[in-house]
């Protein structure tokens, strides 16, 4: 389980996330939602401990780790890619071949023993036919595809998906739904980003155990699972969702 | 008398020119390129400290004109330390000055603006610190910083022809004194274009066509 206590991140003045709390369970999802600016990708970005938050508490299968903090090194890689994250951008590396960019993590001997692993997930995808291709080469929705692949194929136990449906059409992202569930009864603890309404209630009525958070300005406005998504008492959770 | 009668006539004269231009130039690309480097990666690592101080020479080096430079390195700073120098280091030293600290910027900026991403997708995949060197920076550094580096070094290559005005006996000077003596400026300066030509106009292209093949890479991702 991953518990964020918390968690203040400052951008000069402005406050990116304000004391926000969240909890990732293995084999659950949390959604993460609200508007553009609200905090969303800064929250991935300090639970991935990769521009670490300025105050606040992240506990990884009972690693602790609190801020702020005088530690200068510390050993934040060997909660990588054990936790691994895809991001809005999908920073796929441009001098490499999709191919390339899902080969290049893993290890030789451990890819040996994954190449059948590696062949469905290329079909599972659908990525048969633009693999060999450059990162430049392929549309939005290909590249955030193979990024997707490329942090599945590292067998994580937590995976942060920042926004990853945006480019995706309705069959992909029923794809991804049906994979994000098969990744859930592996005991993956999935967190996703997005601000479509209809995929976040997809995903939380398939199951009553999924929860999101909605961020405004920093902070948490509203919590909980299906119900309060439904029923939501905060106003600004409710004003986003009447835009619909 | 054609080119090639005049080449043969003078082909001591000439051997001896170009080897001193290829010397000169040799040493320059190779003190310039490593020193370069090496002081742009600690520039780039040491931003606040090293970088401020290697940025500020280096400002001060490329503000003052090559030929200048050269002439006060050879003549009123050799008066200063009450030394003699020959001619041909005095051209190493400000050369090699003027190469080394033109490279440094180009690859401390390349490293100082590398995408932060790529490095956090490194980071995200449980690459080694290694291995994201090896394959994301390097490769992605090289691939950016040599379009910039090799047409730097041909200007290299035709600033040591400043070098014939502190008398150094290299190709330029060569050729203008046999001029001196057999008046064939049509003849003898088309052949020297010719020989910078045969060198620099394919290191110029192949910068170009790294430079399209390259920068399409990184900004369409
Ligand atoms: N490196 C940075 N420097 C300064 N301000 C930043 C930085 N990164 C983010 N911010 C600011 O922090 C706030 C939150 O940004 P963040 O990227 O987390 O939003 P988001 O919810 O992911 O938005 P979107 O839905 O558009 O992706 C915004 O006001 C943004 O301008
Ligand atoms: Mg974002």
């Amino acid at each position: 389980m991953i518990e964020a206590k918390g968690i203040i991140k400052r951008f000069g003045n402005i406050q990116a996330l304000d004391t926000v709390n969240v909890t990732i369970k293995k084999g659950g999802i949390t959604l993460v939602l609200g508007p553009s600016g609200s905090g969303k990708t800064t929250l991935v970005k300090s639970l991935s401990l990769l521009d670490c938050p300025d105050s606040g508490s992240i506990n990884i299968d009972d690693l602790i780790f609190t801020f702020p903090t005088n530690k200068k090194n510390w050993d934040f890689k060997s909660i990588w890619p054990k936790l691994t994250v895809v991001f809005q951008q999908h920073f796929l590396w441009p001098h490499l071949t999709l191919k390339e960019n899902l080969l290049l993590p893993l290890q030789k001997k451990k890819f040996q023993d994954n190449n059948k692993h590696f062949n469905r997930i290329i079909e599972s995808f659908n990525m048969t036919g633009f693999i060999d291709r450059y990162p430049n080469q392929v549309s939005l929705g290909q590249r955030q595809r193979a990024a997707l692949a490329r942090a599945v194929l590292l067998n994580p136990e937590y995976l942060f998906l920042d926004e990853i449906t945006s480019a995706l059409d309705v069959e992909q992202t029923s794809i991804l739904i049906d994979l994000l569930f098969e990744l859930r009864t592996s005991n993956i603890g999935i967190l996703i980003v997005t601000h479509l309404i209809h995929f976040a209630q997809v995903i939380l009525e398939k199951n009553e155990n999924n929860s999101f958070i909605f961020l405004d300005e920093g902070k948490v406005v509203e919590s909980g699972k299906i119900v309060e998504f439904k029923n939501p008492h905060s106003v600004r959770l409710n004003k986003y969702l009447s835009v619909l | 008398m054609s080119v090639f009668n005049i080449i043969y006539q003078y082909k001591e004269a000439f051997l001896g020119g170009l080897l001193v231009t290829l010397k000169l130039v040799g040493i320059v690309w190779i003190l310039g390129l490593s020193f370069g480097i090496l002081i742009g990666v600690l520039a780039s690592k040491f931003s606040k400290t090293l970088g401020i101080i290697f940025l500020s020479i280096s400002f001060l080096i490329t503000s003052i004109p090559v030929l200048v430079f050269l002439f006060w390195v050879h003549y009123p700073l050799q008066v200063l330390l009450k030394v003699s120098i020959d001619p041909f280091y005095s051209a190493i030293v400000v050369l090699s000055l003027v190469n080394i600290f033109s490279v440094s910027q180009i690859v401390k900026t390349a490293i100082f603006d590398f995408p932060k991403q790529y490095i956090f997708a490194a980071k995200v995949c449980g690459l080694s610190k290694s291995k994201t060197f090896f394959s994301i920076q390097f490769p992605l550094i090289t691939r950016q910083i040599i379009p910039s580096l090799l047409p730097l070094q041909i200007i290299m290559l035709h600033s040591t022809l400043f070098a014939s005005l502190i008398s150094v006996e290299e190709i330029f000077r060569v050729v203008q004194r046999i001029n001196s003596v057999i008046y064939k400026p049509i003849e003898l300066y088309t052949a020297l274009a010719v020989f910078f030509l045969i060198i620099s106009l394919p290191v110029n292209l192949l910068a170009y066509w790294l430079k399209l093949k390259y920068t399409r890479d990184i900004s369409e991702n």
